[in-house]
């Protein structure tokens, strides 16, 4: 009985130890909560951006069609596809006769090498796709370029067949 | 009863150890193979201190690789000794001595190299303890230690049915108290801190662009610094802190210019239609090394002087050279070097053009940072396919593993000294 009274107490006293052990001078939390609503205080609220992909034109699909959004590069070539130009002239003509559609589009590298000269090879990609657009009647007030060079992989793994689904440019519909 | 008590101090000594939190653990995979030995003898204690202090000195001194550390006392001629007194409830006077037992006056007497009392509060007891492992380290090795300084980094977390989590996070040399400064669902990268450590400057794709932000570590408070269309990239504090050498694309294809930080104005040093990137700047703030494709296809280090604007190439080893930075002395850059298959961290000295690599583990490494007393280089690498930090000594001697316990980790910078 008193074996059991002792663990008790050992037990309670132990919890007390760990929720004082566990908490973080109070001065230091609050500043780290400061940093962090000052850090973020530019951003908006919500982050679900208005149309993505599979907004208003359905899932990116079909190859040589409009909603064929994603196209992919070889290594090391920021060349586009013959058989992407379907797709992407698909998208300017759309563009070209809806003035007030916008779009980003993305250039992408697959992980190797260097992150920040990788987002100057993800911007070849880009630009590579953005310029089909304006050589086909799109304003160049329509088209945005964001390279995010190997920041925002396609795949986690490390295979090539990864690294294939990660070298690619994207059209993104803004609205 | 026997039982009991060991219980208790069983559950006493797991909640001791698990009473700061690291985010990063750290893993000596290869220490120096002439370590020198050192008794870190536990302190004696008196009262209940939060934290452990002559275990974080055995742990730092263990960890740079170059100290053999052991509890007692008996064979070695390096001893640190000491005792914490708890005088009130959130106060404690910490003493040490490190003892040197080679220049003995006599008979079981030791001359102390170093005698040192301290008072600080609880939450201090961890930066003392890092204060006190670099005294014993400059002590005995005439070199700077680096136990009081800080890790930039990203921590990216891949949450199922939610978006990624990026965040920019600032932790001790040792991996513990990691601090968040900014928390994404957009990449964040190019962590740069400011030479006086107060402030990091970062490339943040929220709101779907590239820019440049310039962040307080105390207080958090930021400023966006650069926004054109494009590349917004690699910002790179100068040694004086009063530039900002940056990367833009606005122009067409990616440049280098450098930003005056207090009138903003812009000044571009390459002009070409190739890719110039990762600029880092020498000690001497004379001149720039930087990535650039001009050359070839892949990219190769170039040095441009400031002051003539004359570019020189200075890599030649491998097929691919990115990432350059200068290592404190002036005398050799780290940088990302490509031979064959595989992403290495090489170390070239400048004078001599010899080339030296540092990780040999056979995966891909990136984003070299130095230690600021030259003895490290801090990058990022993988094990066992996450991404994770490494440390390796700049004469290859030791390699040290920092994996994240949750998520993964990339895209380091060591800190300056910060005092």
């Amino acid at each position: 009985m008193k074996l059991k009274k002792l663990l008790l107490a050992a037990l309670l006293g132990s919890s007390v130890l760990a929720l004082a052990a566990c908490s973080t001078p109070g001065n230091k939390d609050s500043d780290d909560e400061a940093a962090l609503s000052d850090a973020n205080n530019n951003r908006g609220g919500a982050q679900t951006a208005g149309l993505g992909d599979e907004d208003g034109f359905g899932q990116d699909g079909r190859k040589g069609t409009l909603s064929q959004r994603t196209y992919y590069f070889d290594y090391d070539k920021s060349d586009v596809h013959e058989d992407d130009k379907p797709a992407i002239l698909a998208n300017a003509s759309y563009l070209a006769a809806h003035a007030n559609k916008k779009v980003i589009v993305e250039g992408h590298t697959d992980p190797r090498g260097s992150r920040e000269y990788n987002v100057a090879l993800g911007e070849h990609r880009s630009k590579a796709v953005a310029d089909i657009l304006k050589s086909n009647g799109v304003n160049p007030s329509q088209v945005r370029e964001v390279s995010y060079g190997a920041e925002r992989l396609a795949s986690a793994g490390r295979s090539e067949e990864d690294f294939q689904k990660d070298r690619r440019a994207k059209i993104d519909y803004q609205n | 009863m026997r039982k009991i008590v060991l219980f208790s101090l069983f559950i006493c000594s797991i909640l001791f150890t698990q009473s700061t939190f690291a985010l990063l653990s750290m893993e000596l995979t290869r220490g120096v193979a002439g370590a020198i030995p050192i008794a870190v003898v536990p302190f004696s204690v008196e009262g209940m201190p939060p934290q452990n202090v002559s275990a974080i000195i055995a742990n730092d001194l263990k960890n740079s690789g170059r100290f053999k550390v052991q509890a007692n006392k008996q064979g070695v001629d390096n001893i640190v000794v000491g005792q914490i007194q708890q005088t009130s409830p959130n106060h404690y006077e910490v003493s040490f001595k490190l003892l040197d037992a080679f220049k003995s006056k006599g008979a079981g007497e030791q001359s102390a190299a170093i005698s040192k009392k301290f008072e600080v509060s609880g939450d201090q007891l961890r930066q003392l303890s890092h204060h006190i492992s670099d005294l014993v380290y400059q002590q005995i090795l005439g070199v700077r230690g680096v136990f009081s300084t800080r890790l930039a980094y990203i921590l990216v977390q891949h949450l199922q049915g939610a978006p990624t989590r990026y965040v920019l996070e600032v932790c001790d040399q040792d991996g513990y108290a990691p601090r968040p400064l900014l928390t994404s669902t957009d990449p964040i990268m190019s962590p740069s801190w400011s030479p006086n450590g107060k402030q990091i400057a970062y490339v943040s794709f929220e709101n779907k662009r590239a820019g440049i932000y310039i962040q307080d570590v105390g207080n958090g408070s930021r400023r966006l610094l650069s926004q054109f269309p494009g590349i917004n990239g690699a910002p790179a504090w100068s040694p004086d802190g009063r530039k900002l050498a940056l990367v833009l694309s606005k122009g067409g294809t990616p440049n280098i210019y450098i930003m005056n930080m207090a009138s903003h104005q812009l000044t571009q040093i390459t002009n070409d239609f190739y890719i110039n990137t990762e600029p880092s700047w020498s000690p001497n703030g004379k001149s720039l090394v930087f990535t650039s494709n001009r050359g070839g296809h892949y990219p190769q280090i170039y040095q441009i002087n400031l002051t003539n604007k004359a570019v020189t190439r200075v890599t030649y080893e491998g097929n691919y050279n990115a990432r350059a930075s200068f290592t404190p002395d002036g005398n050799h850059i780290v940088v990302l070097n490509r031979n064959s298959d595989t992403f290495n961290i090489g170390i070239l000295d400048l004078d001599a053009g010899t080339f030296r690599v540092l990780t040999n583990s056979g995966v891909d490494s990136e984003s070299p940072s130095s230690a600021p007393n030259g003895s490290m280089v801090l990058y990022g690498t993988l094990s066992g396919g996450r991404n994770v930090l490494g440390m390796s000594a700049t004469d290859g001697s030791v390699q040290i593993l920092l994996p994240a316990r949750q998520g993964e980790v990339q895209d380091p910078a060591w800190s300056p000294f910060l005092s």
